[in-house]
């Protein structure tokens, strides 16, 4: 081992504690981008897999009823490897306690072998074809089994063709298409206690719905590289004769487009986050290797005058940094990789995938410590390169001090002159030291804005909860029909007992056309004057509701450019009767923070849908005492097909937050820790880098606490200032956050609470003052002769 | 004793900007300085002597003037020539010892060695300052004397033919202090080595083949020296 080697290491080994700070900062950052990237690379091949396993279909059509052959006929079609007919039929399930649930109905042939939208039995066992004992064997899913307390061989009644029939349930099972269980767009969000996925063999099946050999719906996986739209054109041909009702590629089949959204929302997190805190490890580790070189400048010149070579010189100290680096990455990995497998199986049952892959993301790591090197080999390279230019004989004095230590509050002589002389002391100390001072407030505002962007998401949450649920929305019921009805039939839903007000809505699911692009979007058809639901436009001013023309909900706005004025067409996509085309002027904008939906006058609608007097469904205000009764009664009724609550819908929002919960949880405990590592550091060093100085004034006479007390004040001012510039600093990460994060279900708003800030604060505040007290204790140990005596 | 010239020195001047002031440290200054000789520069704080020492030593560049070492002009010598001449032909003693802490006796002389072809043995040189039972201490181990013999150890193991030395006894007491100069006049004599001696302590100037004393920036005086005493009969 060469001497330089043998220095190297003994450096590492006396500046023990400064390594360790800069290799944790760096590791914090290495250990949230392994983390979070590994987690999403699991969570994605944990789908993959899991379709690729299943034979997910690339596309569904929809027919009124077909025979079965016809499925052999859709599979000769070139660029069709699999196609499977099924059953798929939405039932009414009837419940012990009234409740109204669907079933959605989806037979399989058996034996499944290779078929498309295989089962994956996740407990108890498969259906079997003529079980023993007779009746009829079902698999169903497994948040519908929890939410409404099933065991196995419990019987779950439904009606078919008007029959009630018992089915007897075997185990739980998800496919590819069951990942969330969801009626349809329109119901926002998951609800296993009114909507469950039964699967059965289709023998049964096609007895019980009276389709006795036959089918209604086929799925088929096309070959890589077929174009699907050729192929799909080609099979509606062939179901043509059948009533082929509809027919949509992978992408717009629910379950996967919802999971899709989540995923694509949990990669801009896995990203966004990790950037963060990698660009603040960076700059931290830029900054700290460039002081920490620059304290041995004394060696430097003794190294030069005895014949170094700048190159040498700069390699010795750029090895410092490489190897900081190296123990960071390294810990980084091993921590990120922990982190992952916590997350993965967290990531996977958020996503309710049957399993989690827990793979190593080899790309994530090399791009970790590929990344923790180059900036360290560069911030050595760049700090020592600093210190070898200067001449030898200069860097052998102490830096001189800058400036003439006098600073621009010296300048108002009434406020001066009422300072003590430690607080002059220590403003001055500050202005002379600029760049230390500087490191530190570095650290503090990083940390403070670190805090901020992660509390910011409760206050945010909890806002949009509030304006939604509790300022915009009056109503407590929201009813569905299952067709439309004459308006005056809500009559008998008012009068029911409890039931205080009744509004009538008229739901069309549409695409909106402007210029070649287009957005699917809901038309909500709501009566002029309504009072129980607030409209509010983008500056959440409340807005009224055009006589004519469309309130256009922000984000299709946002998505198509549209601005008040702009003609826009739009395509009805009601599953009953012919597709209905009209023009529609966009009237303004609203904004709305959960769900989305354009709003246009009942009258309109109707318009719209060639209809008069009809509505789809009603919102209503019930009195609290009597909702549970209410609710009973509107689920006897056989023209309602969904009923909504608001409470429910509360629950199920907060369900539906809880991966970004958990990620945001995560992020708050890595921003604390950097953020008291990096100003650990700072403080650190800046003792590193005055023992002298401090030791000076012990030996003058001071004593601990007013030493103490000196560097208290210096820190006090770095606080306030690192406090008030970190706050904002918050704010804009917190905007670039969001920016990434919102999505169709809901719009998260830039909200930060007065306690997130003080909070914040505090924080910031708080680990200034343990620094500090970390720091004071150096003092008290230190060997006054000793550090003076040593003169670096 | 013969004459080489092994440095020449023309009107030299070094000039340093402090803020808005600049501050001539070294006016116009010539010197010559013979191959083999002993030379003590005298002087108070101020008067420019470590300015010139460390512009003999490749330490710091002139602002104007000429400087040549044999046949080498160093005058505008870049970073790298200025390395090589230091790392090849001298060696530093400092008033502060300067050793790296982290590398023990004998690595901090193994660090010069290392730098040249021919150097002496690291083992050898530190018995010649009697620190062979020392060499695996720390700086932090060793007393002020032996820290300097240490650091004349790691100038000397290159075989410099120019010997630099910045108020080498000023942190020691005068026993202590007459031991290193005992050693450098050693070094002088026995290797042939120029040894230049930056000092303010007039007594030391008495072991010397030649005295130039300074004052303000500017050489005042060179005094030869006929009779110069060994190290050991010096008082301070």
């Amino acid at each position: 081992m060469s001497v330089l080697t043998r220095k190297l290491w003994r450096t590492i080994g006396s500046t023990r504690g400064q390594f360790l700070a800069v290799a944790a900062v760096i590791a914090v950052g290495i250990t949230v981008y392994i983390g979070m990237s590994t987690a999403y690379y699991n969570l994605n091949r944990s789908q993959a897999v899991f379709y690729e396993e299943n034979n997910f279909a690339d596309y569904y059509f929809q027919v009124v009823r077909a025979p079965q052959q016809v499925t052999r006929q859709v599979e000769a079609v070139p660029g069709v490897v699999k196609a499977t007919g099924r059953i798929q039929k939405d039932v009414p399930i009837l419940k012990e306690d009234h409740q109204r649930a669907t079933a959605r109905l989806i037979s399989y042939p058996l034996p499944m072998d290779n078929e498309v939208n295989r089962l994956h039995v996740e407990t108890g066992r498969l259906f079997e074809k003529y079980p023993q004992g007779g009746g009829i064997e079902v698999l169903v899913d497994p948040q519908y089994f929890d939410a409404n307390l099933l065991s196995f061989n419990d019987k779950i009644s439904i009606v078919a063709e008007g029959k009630q029939v018992f089915l007897t349930v075997t185990g739980t099972a998800t496919s590819p298409e069951t990942i969330i269980t969801m009626k349809d767009a329109g119901t926002m969000m998951p609800d296993p206690n009114t909507f469950g996925v039964v699967m059965m063999p289709h023998n049964q099946a096609d007895q019980i719905l009276g389709l006795n050999g036959q089918i209604n719906q086929v799925v088929i996986t096309c070959a890589p590289g077929a174009d699907e739209k050729v192929v799909a054109k080609q099979v509606k041909d062939i179901l043509e004769p059948y009533g082929n009702l509809a027919s949509y590629p992978r992408k717009d089949q629910l379950s996967h487009a919802i999971l899709q959204v989540e995923i694509d929302q949990l990669r801009t997190t896995a990203r966004f986050m990790p950037a963060i805190f990698l660009g603040i490890a960076a700059a931290i580790q830029f900054v700290m290797l460039g002081r920490m070189i620059k304290a041995q400048r004394l060696q430097i010149g003794v190294m030069k005058a005895i014949g170094y070579t700048s190159g040498q010189i700069m390699l010795h100290y750029t090895g410092y940094a490489l190897a900081v680096a190296l123990v960071g990455a390294l810990l980084g990995a091993l921590f990120g990789l922990g982190l992952a497998s916590v997350m993965s199986s967290a990531y996977a049952y958020f996503f309710n995938l049957p399993e989690t892959i827990s793979g190593v993301n080899l790309t994530a790591i090399s791009y970790g410590i590929f990344l923790s090197v180059v900036i360290s080999f560069i911030a050595g390279l760049s700090a020592a390169r600093g210190v070898v230019n200067v001449k030898p004989a200069e860097s052998m004095r102490p830096e001189p001090p800058r400036g003439t230590g006098r600073i621009f509050l010296e300048k108002w002589v009434w406020l001066w002159q009422r300072l003590d002389p430690a607080w002059k002391m220590s403003l001055r100390t500050i202005n002379r030291k600029r760049g230390r001072f500087g490191v530190t407030l570095l650290g503090v505002v990083f940390a403070v804005g670190l805090l901020v962007m992660s509390l910011f998401m409760n206050d945010a949450i909890d806002y949009m909860i509030k304006k939604h649920f509790y300022e915009e929305q009056h109503y407590d019921l929201l009813i569905r029909f299952s067709g439309p009805v004459k308006g005056y039939e809500l009559d008998n839903i008012t009068r029911l007992e409890g039931v205080v007000k009744t509004e009538p809505l008229f739901e069309i699911p549409v695409k909106i056309y402007l210029n070649g692009r287009s957005e699917d979007d809901l038309l909500l058809g709501v009566p002029p004057g309504m009072t129980l639901k607030k409209l509010v436009g983008s500056d959440e001013k409340p807005v009224a509701l055009p006589e004519d023309g469309v309130l256009i909900n922000e984000r299709t706005a946002k998505r198509l450019g549209l601005r008040p004025g702009d003609r826009v067409e739009v395509e009805t996509l009601l599953g009953l009767g012919p597709a209905r085309w009209t023009s529609l002027t966009v009237a303004g904008v609203n904004r709305q923070l959960v769900g989305s939906g354009s709003y246009i006058s009942l009258d309109l609608a109707n318009r719209v849908m060639q209809e008069s007097g009809v509505v789809s469904g009603a919102m209503l205000k019930v009195d609290p005492g009597k909702a549970g009764r209410v609710e009973q009664v509107l689920s006897d009724m056989t023209g309602v097909s969904s009923i909504s609550s608001q409470r429910k819908e509360l629950d199920n929002l907060n369900k539906n937050m809880g991966s970004m919960v958990y990620s945001i949880s995560i992020m708050i405990a890595f921003a604390a820790l950097l953020g008291f590592a990096i100003v650990y550091n700072a403080s650190v060093i800046s003792f590193a880098e005055r023992r002298r100085e401090l030791a000076t004034l012990r030996v003058v006479g001071f004593t601990n606490s007013e030493v103490s007390s000196l560097l208290l004040k210096e820190n006090l001012l770095q606080s306030l200032l690192g406090v008030a510039l970190g706050l904002p600093f918050g704010r804009f990460l917190s905007e670039c956050y969001i920016k990434g994060v919102s999505t169709d279900l809901y719009t998260i708003p830039i909200v930060i609470y007065p306690q997130t800030y003080l909070f914040s604060a505090l924080g910031g505040v708080l680990f200034i003052m343990a620094a500090h007290f970390l720091a004071a204790r150096g003092i008290q140990r230190t060997d006054l002769i000793e550090v003076l005596k040593n003169s670096d | 004793m013969k004459k080489n010239v092994l440095m020449k020195l023309d009107r030299i001047t070094r000039t340093y900007q402090m803020g808005e002031v600049a501050v001539k440290a070294l006016k116009e200054t010539s010197l010559d300085i013979w191959e083999g000789e002993l030379l003590v520069i005298l002087g108070p704080s101020g008067s420019g002597k470590s300015t010139l020492l460390n512009i003999i030593g490749g330490m710091d560049s002139p602002s104007s003037g000429e400087m040549f070492f044999g046949t080498e002009n160093l005058t505008r010598a870049k970073d790298q020539q200025l390395t090589r001449y230091r790392r090849e032909e001298v060696g530093f003693v400092f008033q502060l010892y300067n050793l790296i802490p982290d590398l023990t006796a004998g690595e901090n002389v193994e660090l010069a060695a290392g730098l040249v072809e021919n150097p002496l043995s690291v083992s050898e040189v530190l018995k010649e300052v009697g620190l062979e039972s020392r060499m695996d201490h720390f700086p932090s181990q060793l007393s002020g004397g032996e820290q300097q013999r240490v650091a004349i150890a790691r100038a000397a193991v290159k075989r410099p033919r120019l010997l630099l030395c910045d108020e080498p006894t000023g942190a020691l007491d005068q026993t202590i202090g007459r031991t290193v100069l005992g050693l450098l006049d050693r070094i002088n004599r026995e290797q042939g080595s120029t040894v230049v001696i930056v000092t303010h302590n007039t007594p030391i100037s008495a072991m010397a083949h030649r005295v130039i004393r300074m004052s303000s920036g500017s050489i005042a005086e060179i005094i030869e020296n006929k009779n110069p005493l060994p190290a050991e009969r010096i008082e301070w």
